[in-house]
């Protein structure tokens, strides 16, 4: 897939190189850094239902991004931007719910219900990302972009456990289960493998040449695919989200 | 609330870059309570000391899977007009209101509880029922009648005939807390099933399972079966399970011998908490009854659990087969009740004790350190008493 991606910008990037008519120009003409950025975040609720009644604890997480990117001209002012991103993400939160449908899972057993009590999310997740992007500069400094992203996901967890509460098995009347604390004692649960490979999404970012290698760079990217795969329903609907704030090198 | 505003801080830069993708993080309006219990069910009486055996039976509390409230009065109580009242889940309503007055000489009295959101409800049928104790020498447990259990259909669930010719849901197991590990088990593959053909009659067989997955996940990676008088209370079966099973049931004679029928194979295996095999040791079951106070100091009502069935100050009288020696053959134990404590007549006839027999394939199962496949099956149990005329 990643391959087939490559494929599609190239013969893009190519187009675009033709109608400038200067195809021997082309290698010339483009353009290369170097980025190393903090990136925040990893998975966002699309929305957080009237299910979640508080956030005990939310930790982003905060990872290295690196990358290697590459522009090429298109005139004076636009250009086409794209590259290849190792991103590293991962969250961490700790809410209190209400109603909560829940379902834990583990091998061909099952238990699900309505959850009222603490639910708890860890992720991280090792993504490879591939952005295609219109960039306008408005002076020599000052570039901002758009566009799409293609991400795949080559390690991911997805894992926590709901505890100090109960589950009404089934439906909300059916049996009470209360779930303790500790280790145990609680319900965890482990969705690694029903998390999708494959992401993609808006891509927008903004640069800031203020040295003629040195800049510093912003990105946020956001998944329109869910998280996880369309047949899973065990937690709420979650959407990758990316923010990347750092430093680019300009190699050429 | 400082956890509200580090959920802002992805979401401000997503607002800077795409408000058409602005998501909100606004806590919506609480949502309305689904659930549709009756907790807890009370009867005010003018006189309760002639009303019931026990003062404290005027106050139930209810199990979440429980859909009957059965009040045990006393023989002679007028129950043409009682107004129960309930302490119900959050949000929730009644019908008929709590404190709305009944004759429950006509029967039992059926309330509709409705969730504050409007979608669900759970009917429950409250008896008032006058109770004359009849004092049999000699109660059996035969264990001939049995069926599946109603609500979810996994496993079996047994009844005993009581004197007034209805069924008793004396006999409990823990086969509810091992639908939740293994759900997708057959109803023969639980700990506790009927074996049809005993020592005279069918017999129950106890199994020690493997709780698979789940119980491998929440570190409780077998189910010893079990059988006991009293009543399993799935809510804490994970959380807190020496305190599910809740061992005894009022008993209005005083117990003098134990006896019953067996046969016992301990599985290949014992194995401890982390499942790891334990070289050289068998597994070991459990028989005995325990006869004990079921109020404490204080006149709270008071049932043992499996952290003290055999160790609470309660105890009046224990009566434990010890060793239960592997045979394969139906061997007959009898064991006498070792008194430890006077018994009070009066206390004896207001139902103030109760008597606990306890069954297990495999004794240490409530560590979870056993032999899967170690099977106790049981036949033919009697509590043999005595008078004190």
């Amino acid at each position: 897939m990643r391959i087939h991606i490559t494929y599609i910008l190239f013969i893009v990037m190519m187009a675009a190189a033709t109608t400038m008519g200067a195809n021997a120009s082309v290698l010339d003409s483009l353009s290369y850094d170097a980025r190393l950025g903090y990136t925040v975040g990893g998975t966002i609720p699309t929305h957080i239902g009237k299910e979640i009644r508080g956030i005990n604890s939310f930790n982003p997480g905060l990872n290295f991004s690196l990358a290697a990117e590459v522009t090429l001209p298109l005139g004076s002012r636009w250009a086409v931007h794209s590259g290849l991103r190792m991103e590293l993400g991962s969250m961490d939160v700790d809410s209190r719910v209400k109603n909560y449908d829940i379902e834990v899972v583990r091998g061909d057993e099952s238990l699900k219900g309505v959850f009222m009590g603490n639910v708890r999310i860890k992720t991280t997740q090792r993504r490879l990302t591939l952005p295609l992007q219109a960039q306008y500069s408005f002076s020599p400094e000052f570039r901002l972009r758009g566009g799409m992203f293609m991400g795949w996901l080559f390690s991911r967890k997805f894992w926590g456990w709901a505890y100090d509460g109960y589950l009404r098995e089934g439906t909300p009347v059916g049996a009470k289960i209360e779930m303790g604390h500790d280790a145990g004692d609680r319900g965890d649960f482990d969705f690694d493998h029903n998390m999708r490979h494959m992401q993609w999404g808006l891509d927008v970012g903004a640069d800031w040449q203020f040295h003629r290698r040195w800049g510093l760079f912003a990105e946020l990217t956001y998944g329109f695919g869910g998280l996880f795969k369309s047949d899973f329903h065990s937690v709420q609907t979650l959407r990758p989200m990316y923010g990347t704030l750092g430093i680019l090198y300009r190699i050429k | 609330m400082k956890s509200k505003i580090e959920i802002h801080i992805p979401l401000i830069a997503g607002l800077i870059a795409m408000t058409s993708l602005v998501m909100s993080s606004c806590f919506g309006d609480e949502p309305d309570y689904c659930e549709a219990d009756i907790e807890t069910a009370t009867l005010h009486v003018a006189r309760p000391a002639e009303f019931f055996f026990q003062e404290s039976d005027s106050l139930q509390v209810v199990f979440s899977t429980d859909s009957i409230i059965t009040f045990a009065v006393r023989g002679n109580a007028d129950v043409s007009a009682l107004s129960p009242e309930f302490t119900l889940s959050p949000g929730a309503s009644v019908s008929p209101a709590s404190g709305s007055t009944h004759d429950f000489g006509q029967g039992p009295v059926i309330y509709t509880v409705t969730s504050q959101d409007g979608k669900w409800q759970r009917r429950y049928r409250v008896n008032v029922v006058p109770t004359l104790i009849t004092v049999a020498d000699t109660i059996c447990y035969d264990f001939e009648h049995y069926e599946i259990e109603p609500t979810y259909k996994r496993y079996y669930m047994w009844l005993n005939p009581l004197p007034d010719g209805t069924m008793g849901h004396d006999w409990a197991t823990a086969n509810d807390g091992y639908r939740i590990s293994m759900g997708s088990a057959a109803a023969m593959d639980y700990p506790t099933t009927p074996l049809a053909d005993g020592h005279d009659g069918a017999a129950v067989c106890l199994t020690t399972r493997d709780t698979g997955p789940f119980g491998k996940m929440a570190q409780k990676r077998l189910a010893a079966g079990n059988m006991y008088l009293g009543t399993f209370d799935m809510k804490i079966a994970m959380s807190d399970h020496l305190h599910a099973t809740r061992f005894g049931i009022p008993f209005t004679n005083m117990p003098n011998r134990f006896t019953g029928y067996y046969t016992y194979e301990p599985g290949p295996t014992v194995q401890d908490f982390y499942g790891n095999p334990i070289a050289g040791r068998t597994d070991s079951a459990d028989v005995y009854a325990v006869f004990y106070r079921n109020h404490d100091a204080q006149g709270n009502p008071a049932v043992l659990y499996g952290d003290n069935v055999l160790t609470s100050e309660l105890i009046v009288a224990v009566a434990d087969l010890g060793y239960v020696s592997p045979t394969t053959t139906w061997t007959a134990w009898d064991v006498k009740f070792e008194y430890r404590k006077e018994v009070d007549q009066q206390l004896l006839a207001d139902k103030g004790y109760s008597l606990a027999i306890v069954f297990s394939s495999s004794s240490s199962g409530g560590s979870f350190i056993g032999a899967i496949g170690s099977r106790l099956c049981i036949d033919q149990v009697r509590i043999i008493c005595t008078h004190e005329e």
